[in-house]
């Protein structure tokens, strides 16, 4: 019988959720400093009506939501994936007022994107932006980045158990620390410190390639936390194209590179054990499949005689390709040239890896390298057992922190997640193509959406139609938050329509 | 019950196929028209479109292999900043409607979409020309540049770029003030007064936990 959840259980959550809301009001503090500092007062006025907007919500719900009770499990999955509805909504304020969107659901569609660090963009004009709203763009894809629910658990959650239950529903399953709100720090430390070494180096090749100081300083930082969050987002419409710079790619390439790897990776070597980085499944699946993934793309530019030379080749090959697999979505090269200039091989080379993406427990979205290696395992150790005598014992393992035998459990998870990736891929790039759109272009958006990625072959723009806008949000979000929390919302709405009784889940799980 | 199904989808499918007309879906037409509205406003036909005539950028991006070599005439609003190289520099002109006619910023019509402009390698001195760059507060100068365009430049690590062999200012650019807005301060009042009033509800109700406990 499914139970009909309690005042009490809204409660909870409408609580939980008021908190992600505050924290969001507090991460506007900083767009509106930036604001005001260049003397944006147009952009500042917005940033106050969506930083007084989040604290009034937060307000109603701290008086309406009072109670004293801990989030439970199920509760921990609703606010996580209610949390991002609610954050967007919320988020999407200074930028539908800035007057860059058609639309409320365009604002939306841009924040969905830089939460979930996908990427992609229906804001128009970015040439002519405010250094605020792009500070907010940014921000929001870096703190995104760390999970919103890590930033709400760093600063207001202090002290309560249900933390760890709304940690692990934003799709992170990694445990640094024993206790979760230290490990929400750890990860902050690791990101800030990346932060001011990312950007100073950044800041440097800006200024050598012919930036001024100020704005270079600006674009550094943005592009350290497009690139880091894994976002893709960039100050100006041609992306890092405008910056016509070797280094600037190549910095920005090894920031995107470590900014996929698992969090745990980087406390591991953090810690001391730089042996892990060649042991780690997930920087072995990395390894192999960009292999794979330069090996066909290769193939494609020597076919069509683009991109001739090594430099060429690296820097509108391999950049774009790694990009794509780190789900960044950063580029250096036109939306358009995917589908007329890459060619057949290496477009779906870009597909293929975008389509697997970054590591679990990072900033990236896609099936994820470790759940490729367990399935690579699995399916080596079903090989060997075929050939193997009956009496014999297969089992295959894992490296990832420390040695994991892979059983049935772990495999079926793994299995659950890839397919439904693949299924909201397919319903992405179907919609595509019912709407009339080119179907390598229509699966090759629907792909960068649902991993995260935010590279484009030219579909996403502000004249799509409303319901791809939509579905896409889905896609963004669904992906980030790895479906399971998803799942538990609609179970939750289902309930609430159809459920019976008052009992609490509360009570109910005890 | 399997002909229900199969009319389901039929009539999803249909609504679907519809669905374009209800939200106003502009499908992007890369190649294909006869005449081509020149940034000046001037009708042109394919042909006067290379060699000596406005290309716009849209028709480049579409058509890359088309122009890939070939002398052409872009005119476009000079955006972001002027990256000097030794004795070239980078130049970025972006010749949609948000650059050559009105930015958003400066009070412009939604038009659809925005282009994202080209990276036009252009000599020192041409570059010195160049008084304004378009940004927030800013319209760039208009230019006018005739070069090679290149879809995969060798000398610049296969970046889609124009060399320029003439670059002309058609017109200055300007900085511009954006009006204020009493309707954004009046949100800012309002809501003020809001949380004010919440906070100080929530305040009664946190003491009035504590008298309990």
């Amino acid at each position: 019988m499914i139970l009909r959840p309690s005042r009490e259980d809204l409660k909870i959550i409408g609580w939980a959720i008021g908190r992600i809301i505050l924290g969001i009001a507090l991460i506007m503090l900083i767009p509106l400093v930036v604001s005001l500092a260049c003397s944006e007062w147009s952009a500042a006025l917005d940033f106050l009506v969506g930083i007084l907007a989040c604290v009034a919500f937060w307000l109603i719900v701290e008086n309406v939501c009072y109670v004293k009770k801990d989030l439970g499990w199920f509760h921990g999955l609703i606010v996580a994936s209610a949390g991002w509805i609610t954050a967007m909504l919320f988020g999407a304020i200074p930028h539908f007022l800035s007057g860059h969107f058609r639309s409320y659901l365009d604002a939306c569609f841009d924040l969905m994107s830089g939460y979930t660090t996908t990427g992609l963009y229906l804001l128009q004009d970015l040439d002519h932006v405010s250094h605020g709203l792009n500070m907010w763009r940014h921000l929001l894809t870096y703190a995104g980045g760390q999970g919103i629910i890590v930033i709400a658990l760093t600063f207001l959650f202090a002290g309560t158990a249900g933390a760890f239950k709304i940690y692990v529903s934003e799709g992170k399953e990694e445990r640094l620390l024993p206790n979760v709100i230290r490990t929400a720090r750890a990860i902050w430390m690791v990101s800030l410190t990346y932060l001011w070494v990312g950007s100073g180096f950044l800041w440097i090749a800006l200024t050598k390639e012919g930036m001024p100081l100020g704005r270079g300083f600006l674009h550094a930082v943005w592009l350290f936390m497009g690139s880091w969050s894994t976002g893709g987002f960039a100050p100006q419409a041609l992306n890092l194209l405008y910056y016509h710079s070797f280094w600037v790619e190549f910095i920005t390439l090894i920031i995107f590179v470590i900014g996929s790897f698992n969090f745990a990776l980087h406390y591991s070597v953090w810690m001391g054990d730089r042996k892990e980085i060649l042991r780690n499944v997930e920087v072995r699946s990395f390894a192999t499949t960009v292999l794979i993934g330069v090996f066909v793309l290769s193939l494609g530019f020597g076919k069509l005689g683009i991109y001739t030379t090594l430099p060429e080749f690296f820097r509108k090959g391999f950049y774009n390709l790694v990009s794509g697999h780190t789900t960044t979505g950063n580029s250096t090269i036109y939306s358009v040239s995917f589908l007329r200039e890459f060619g057949w091989l290496a477009m779906w080379a870009t597909v293929f890896c975008m389509a697997i993406g970054a590591s679990a427990c990072s900033t990236g979205g896609g099936f994820k390298g470790l759940r490729m290696g367990v399935i690579f395992r699995y399916l080596r150790g079903e090989v060997r057992r075929l050939v193997s005598p009956d009496a014999s014992v297969i089992t295959e393992k894992i490296h990832h922190i420390r040695d994991i035998w892979l059983n049935d459990a772990i495999v079926k998870g793994a299995m659950f997640i890839v397919i439904s990736y693949m299924v909201i891929y397919s319903l992405g790039a179907m919609l595509g193509i019912i709407y009339g759109y080119e179907p390598s272009v229509a699966i090759f958006d629907a792909i960068s959406a649902g991993s995260n990625t935010g590279l484009s072959a030219g579909l996403t723009s502000p004249l799509m139609p409303a319901l791809l806008k939509l579905f896409y949000i889905f896609e963004m979000w669904a992906g980030r938050l790895e479906f399971i929390s998803v799942f538990a919302l609609l179970g939750f709405a289902g309930a609430l329509v159809r459920g019976k009784g008052k009992r609490s889940i509360l009570r109910r799980r005890r | 019950m399997r002909g229900v199904v199969v009319a389901a989808i039929i009539t999803v499918l249909a609504i679907f196929t519809q669905v374009p007309l209800l939200v106003g879906y502009v499908p992007v037409i890369w190649a294909g028209e006869e005449e081509w509205e020149a940034p000046s406003g001037e009708k042109v036909t394919i042909d006067q479109l290379i060699n000596g005539k406005h290309v716009v950028e849209e028709r480049i991006m579409g058509n890359m292999e088309y122009y890939d070599g070939k002398m052409i005439t872009i005119e476009g609003e000079v955006i972001g900043d002027i990256m000097y190289r030794g004795d070239y520099a980078w130049i970025t002109v972006n010749d949609d409607p948000y650059s050559l006619r009105k930015s958003l910023e400066e009070g412009g019509d939604f038009v659809g979409l925005s282009n994202q402009g080209i990276g036009v390698w252009v000599s020192r001195e041409a570059a010195k020309k160049i008084m304004t760059c378009g940004g927030y507060k800013n319209k760039g100068d208009i230019v006018s540049i005739t070069g090679e365009f290149h879809r995969a430049c060798h000398e610049h690590g296969g970046d889609t770029d124009i060399h320029a062999a003439n670059l002309e200012v058609i017109s200055s650019g300007y900085a511009f003030s954006h009006p204020f807005s009493y309707g954004k301060l009046l949100a800012v009042m309002v809501l003020s007064l809001i949380c004010i009033y919440l906070y100080y509800l929530r305040h009664q109700k946190i003491k009035k936990v504590i008298r309990e406990e």
